[in-house]
C-alpha cells in the first residue's frame, strides 16, 4: 500500500486565486449588463475588445519570455474588463485596446507579473489614457445622484461604470465571503463620507458608480495595497482623504482614480512602518491606556485586577 | 459523551520504540529470545533527559532493530511477538507522600507529555527554575479517562491528579484549562466541590487571567476556559494566554515558572500512583476515511494498521495516513508504524482528498495575516525564508510562530508557508547553536532564568 507524503497542513481551505478572480469578474457582470442596456451594443464591443486585447497581450508576453502561460487564471481578463469600465462610452474602439495593452504589458508585467505590480494596472492604464488622449477621455457629463432611482440607473453617467452604483452590490457579497478583505473598503468609504460632509460637499456627487467601484474593486487590488492590519486601515483613511481633497476642487470621479493612484505610491511605505510587534508586546495606545489605568486605585474600590 | 472503545485484539507484532520522547535513546534491558511480561521495563534511561520504556504486552522479543516511528524518523525499537498466555507484572500502588519520590515515580513510569518532553523535566526543569503554576491543557485533548461512573467522577479524578502534579513539582497553584465550546467538560466541572471549595469554570477574558481567579476564588486550584488552540509549538502562547507571563526568546515556559501538562500524562500519572501501572496504553482518536471512526484505547506499540483494522478498516483506497491531526500532523510512509506515547490521533484520507497544489506567486491578499493567531505576517516571512534572509525573519518574530498551519491552509496561491517558516526557524536555531554564548557580544542569548 502506498501513501502520499507531504508537509502539513494536509487539509486546506477550498480557495484558489482563480476562484477569487472569477468571483470578481462575476460581480462586475451586472454593471456590464446595465451599461450595455444604457449605452447600446457599442459598450459591449468596448468590453470585449478590451478583454481580448488584455488576454492576448499577456499570452504574447509569456510566450516571448518563455514563462508558463497564466491566462487561465483570468487576471488579464479582469484587468481588461475593468479598463473598459472606466472609459467613456463614446471613445474610439482602440482606446480601451491601448489601455489594456499598457495595463498588462507595462503596469503588470514590467513590474514583475502577477502579484508584484506597484500600481493598480487599471489605474495606471486610466492615467496613461487620460494624459495621452485627454479630449477623447473627457466624459460627456458627470453624474449627480438626485433621486433614489439614480442609484439603480444613473442617466447622467459619463463612464460605463457610472450607470448603476447599486449593480456593484456583488462586491459587498465578496467581502462577506472574505474574497475581498474588509478593512480598506470600510475605512475608505467612511472617511470619504465623513470628510466630504465636514468640508461641505454634497453627497450626491460623491456616491457615484465610479466611487463605489473604487471602494470595492480598485482600492482592494491586493498587490498595490498594504498587508498589515493597521496598514490597511491607514491606507483606507489615506485613500479617503486624497479622494476628498481632489474631489472638492474638481470632481469625485477623477478624484477616486487619482486619489487611489497616489495612495498606491505609499502602500509599501505604510506596510513597512506598520509591521506588527510580538503578540505579547503592548502597542502605543495600550501602553498609554495602561498608564492611566494604573493610576486608578482599583484595590481600594474592591475590584481585583490581574497582578 | 464520547465513548471510548477498548481495542481487544492483540496484534501479531508489537513495536516498542526505545525513544518516544525528545531526548536520548533508552538502553534495551532485554535481548532477542527473552520473554517479557506486561508492564515490564524494557528500556532504561541513560541520561536525565529520558523516560523509561515498558512493554505493553506479554510476548517474546523477536528482534531489536531500527524501525520507523510516527515522527518520520527511524528509532531503535524492541519488536515483540505476543505469546498465548498473558502474564502481568504485579502492579502495586505507589506511596505518594514525598515529592522526591513522586518525581522518580514519574521517571520510572516513563510518562511523557504529548509534545514530547518527559513529564519529570516539565515539573522539575532543573536548577534555577522554580515552577509555581501547573496547568493541565485540556483544550485539545478529548475526554479520555477510562473508568468513571459519571462526568463528576471524571472531573474529580483529573483534579486529584492535578494535586499530585502540583505536589510533585512543588508548585503552589494549579489550573485546568478547558475549551470554551466544550460544554461536556464545562458542565462536569462547573459547581464541583473539591477540598471543601466550590469551583466555577472561569473564562479567560481580557485582563482576567489565572492569577486574578486565584485571588477571586480564594483557591489554589481554578478551572479556566479559553478558545481552542492548536499547533506544534503552542506552549509559549498558551502560557501567555493563561498566566500573562511572557516567555523570553528561545526559552520554554519553565523559565517563567509554568509547567504545562496534557490530560494524557495526568491520567498516566494518576494510574501509576493509584494502580502502579506504567504508561503502556493511550487513547487514540481515529478519524477520516475508516469504516468506524472512534476513540480507542490502544496499547503503546500497536501498529497503525491494527488500530485501523479495529476501527473497521479503510474505507476505499487510502491515499494518506496522518499521525496527530490533519492540519499539523506528520504524513506516514507505511502503516506499520507503532502508536507511541506522543500519538493522539490518526487520520486517514482517501486518494481524492490528497492535495496536489502548484504554488503561484503571492498576490499579497493578506488572508494569512488575518488568520494568524500571533500577529505575524506569514507571507512576508515565507518570502524572506525563501530568499535565505533569516536575520530579517528573526526580527519579525518568526520564533513566535506556533505552527498551526492556518496561513498555509488559507492561502489562495497555495504557497507552502508553514514549511518555509519552519525552515527559517531551524536555520536560526542552528545559527545560535554555533555561537558560544559568552563570547558573542551582539547576540542576546539564553533565558533570563526565572526572572520575567
Amino acid at each position: 500500500m502506498t501513501f502520499t507524503i507531504s508537509a502539513p497542513p494536509h487539509r486546506k481551505q477550498d480557495i484558489t486565486l482563480r476562484k477569487i478572480i472569477f468571483a470578481k469578474i462575476l460581480a462586475l457582470v451586472p454593471v456590464c449588463i446595465v451599461a450595455v442596456y444604457f449605452f447600446g451594443l457599442y459598450a459591449l464591443a468596448l468590453i470585449i475588445v478590451s478583454m481580448v486585447a488584455a488576454v492576448v497581450t499577456e499570452a504574447i508576453i509569456q510566450k516571448v519570455f518563455d514563462k508558463p502561460l497564466e491566462i487561465n487564471n483570468g487576471h488579464a481578463a479582469l484587468i481588461g474588463l475593468m479598463i473598459a469600465l472606466v472609459v467613456p462610452p463614446e471613445v474610439p474602439i482602440w482606446i480601451p485596446m491601448i489601455g489594456s495593452i499598457f495595463g498588462v504589458a507595462i503596469a503588470k508585467h514590467a513590474f514583475g507579473g502577477l502579484g508584484s505590480s506597484v500600481f493598480n494596472p487599471v489605474l495606471a492604464a486610466w492615467v496613461f489614457l487620460s494624459l495621452a488622449w485627454g479630449p477623447l477621455m473627457q466624459p460627456v457629463s458627470f453624474p449627480m445622484i438626485g433621486a433614489i432611482s439614480d442609484l439603480v440607473l444613473e442617466t447622467g453617467a459619463g463612464h460605463l461604470i457610472g450607470v448603476s452604483p447599486l449593480a456593484l452590490i456583488g462586491g459587498v457579497y465578496l467581502i462577506y465571503r472574505r474574497y475581498i478583505e474588509w478593512r480598506i473598503p470600510v475605512f475608505y468609504f467612511l472617511t470619504t463620507i465623513v470628510f466630504a460632509l465636514i468640508i461641505g460637499d454634497s453627497l450626491s456627487y460623491v456616491l457615484t458608480g465610479a466611487f463605489i467601484f473604487g471602494v470595492l474593486f480598485l482600492a482592494t487590488d491586493t498587490p498595490s495595497s498594504p498587508v498589515t492590519k493597521n496598514g490597511r486601515i491607514i491606507y483606507g483613511i489615506l485613500c479617503g482623504v486624497l479622494t476628498v481633497i481632489y474631489g472638492h476642487f474638481d470632481n469625485y470621479i477623477y478624484a477616486t482614480f487619482y486619489g487611489l493612484f497616489l495612495a498606491n505610491c505609499v502602500a509599501s511605505f505604510i506596510d513597512n512602518n506598520t509591521l506588527p510587534g510580538s503578540y505579547a508586546e503592548e502597542s502605543f495606545f495600550q501602553r498609554k491606556y495602561n498608564q492611566i489605568m494604573d493610576k486608578i486605585p482599583f484595590e481600594k474600590l474592591g475590584v481585583y485586577l490581574d497582578e | 459523551m464520547a465513548e471510548i472503545s477498548i481495542m481487544k485484539n492483540i496484534p501479531e507484532k508489537v513495536i516498542i520504540p526505545l525513544k518516544q520522547h525528545n531526548g536520548t535513546v533508552c538502553e534495551p534491558l532485554v535481548s532477542k529470545g527473552d520473554i517479557v511480561k506486561v508492564g515490564q521495563k524494557i528500556g532504561e534511561c541513560t541520561s536525565d533527559i529520558c523516560a523509561a520504556v515498558h512493554s505493553s504486552i506479554c510476548g517474546e522479543v523477536i528482534s531489536i532493530e531500527d524501525f520507523p516511528t510516527p515522527s518520520g524518523t527511524k528509532v531503535m525499537s524492541v519488536i515483540l511477538k505476543p505469546t498465548e498466555v498473558a502474564e502481568c507484572v504485579d502492579f502495586t500502588p505507589r506511596d505518594a507522600t514525598k515529592e522526591e519520590e513522586l518525581i522518580s515515580i514519574i521517571k520510572d513510569a516513563g510518562i511523557v507529555e504529548n509534545y514530547g518532553t518527559p513529564t519529570h523535566l516539565v515539573l522539575r526543569p532543573g536548577d534555577g527554575f522554580n515552577i509555581d503554576i501547573v496547568l493541565i491543557n485540556a483544550t485539545a485533548s478529548e475526554w479520555i479517562w477510562g473508568d468513571y461512573k459519571s462526568p463528576r467522577d471524571y472531573a474529580l479524578q483529573i483534579l486529584e491528579s492535578l494535586k499530585l502534579l502540583m505536589k510533585a513539582s512543588n508548585a503552589s497553584n494549579g489550573a485546568i484549562v478547558l475549551r470554551n465550546d466544550n460544554s461536556e467538560f464545562i458542565s462536569a466541572f462547573d459547581g464541583l466541590v473539591f477540598d471543601g471549595k466550590r469551583l466555577n469554570v472561569a473564562p479567560l477574558v481580557g485582563k482576567r487571567r489565572a492569577s486574578y481567579y486565584f485571588k477571586d476564588q480564594q483557591s489554589d486550584i481554578v478551572i479556566l476556559s479559553q478558545d481552542r488552540i492548536y499547533g506544534q509549538n503552542i506552549l509559549n502562547l498558551f502560557t501567555y494566554n493563561v498566566t500573562g507571563r511572557h516567555v523570553p526568546f528561545n526559552c520554554n515556559p519553565a523559565s517563567v515558572g509554568v509547567a504545562i501538562c496534557s490530560v494524557q500524562s495526568a491520567k498516566a500519572f494518576y494510574d501509576v500512583v493509584h494502580n502502579g501501572k506504567p504508561y503502556i496504553e493511550t487513547v487514540v482518536s481515529v478519524s477520516g476515511k475508516v469504516n468506524n471512526p472512534q476513540k480507542i484505547l490502544v496499547k503503546i506499540g500497536t501498529p497503525f494498521k491494527d488500530v485501523i483494522e479495529a476501527c473497521g478498516g479503510y474505507k476505499g483506497e487510502p491515499g494518506k495516513l496522518i499521525a496527530n491531526g490533519a492540519i499539523t500532523g506528520v504524513a506516514q510512509y507505511v502503516d506499520e508504524v507503532p502508536v507511541t506515547k506522543t500519538t493522539f490521533s490518526i487520520t486517514v484520507q482517501d486518494k481524492s482528498e490528497v492535495l496536489r497544489d502548484e504554488p503561484l506567486p503571492c498576490v499579497h491578499c493578506a488572508r494569512c495575516v488575518d488568520v494568524c493567531p500571533v500577529n505575524l505576517i506569514p507571507a512576508r516571512l515565507a518570502t524572506l525564508a525563501d530568499q535565505g534572509r533569516f536575520d530579517e525573519c528573526n526580527q519579525m518574530y518568526v520564533n513566535n510562530c506556533i505552527e498551526c498551519g492556518r496561513c498555509a491552509a488559507s492561502c489562495p496561491s497555495k504557497i507552502p508557508i508553514l514549511q518555509l517558516i519552519r525552515y527559517a526557524k531551524v536555520a536560526i536555531k542552528k545559527a545560535y547553536e554555533d555561537v558560544p554564548p559568552k563570547e558573542s557580544s551582539n547576540l542576546k542569548l539564553g533565558c533570563s532564568c526565572g526572572s520575567v
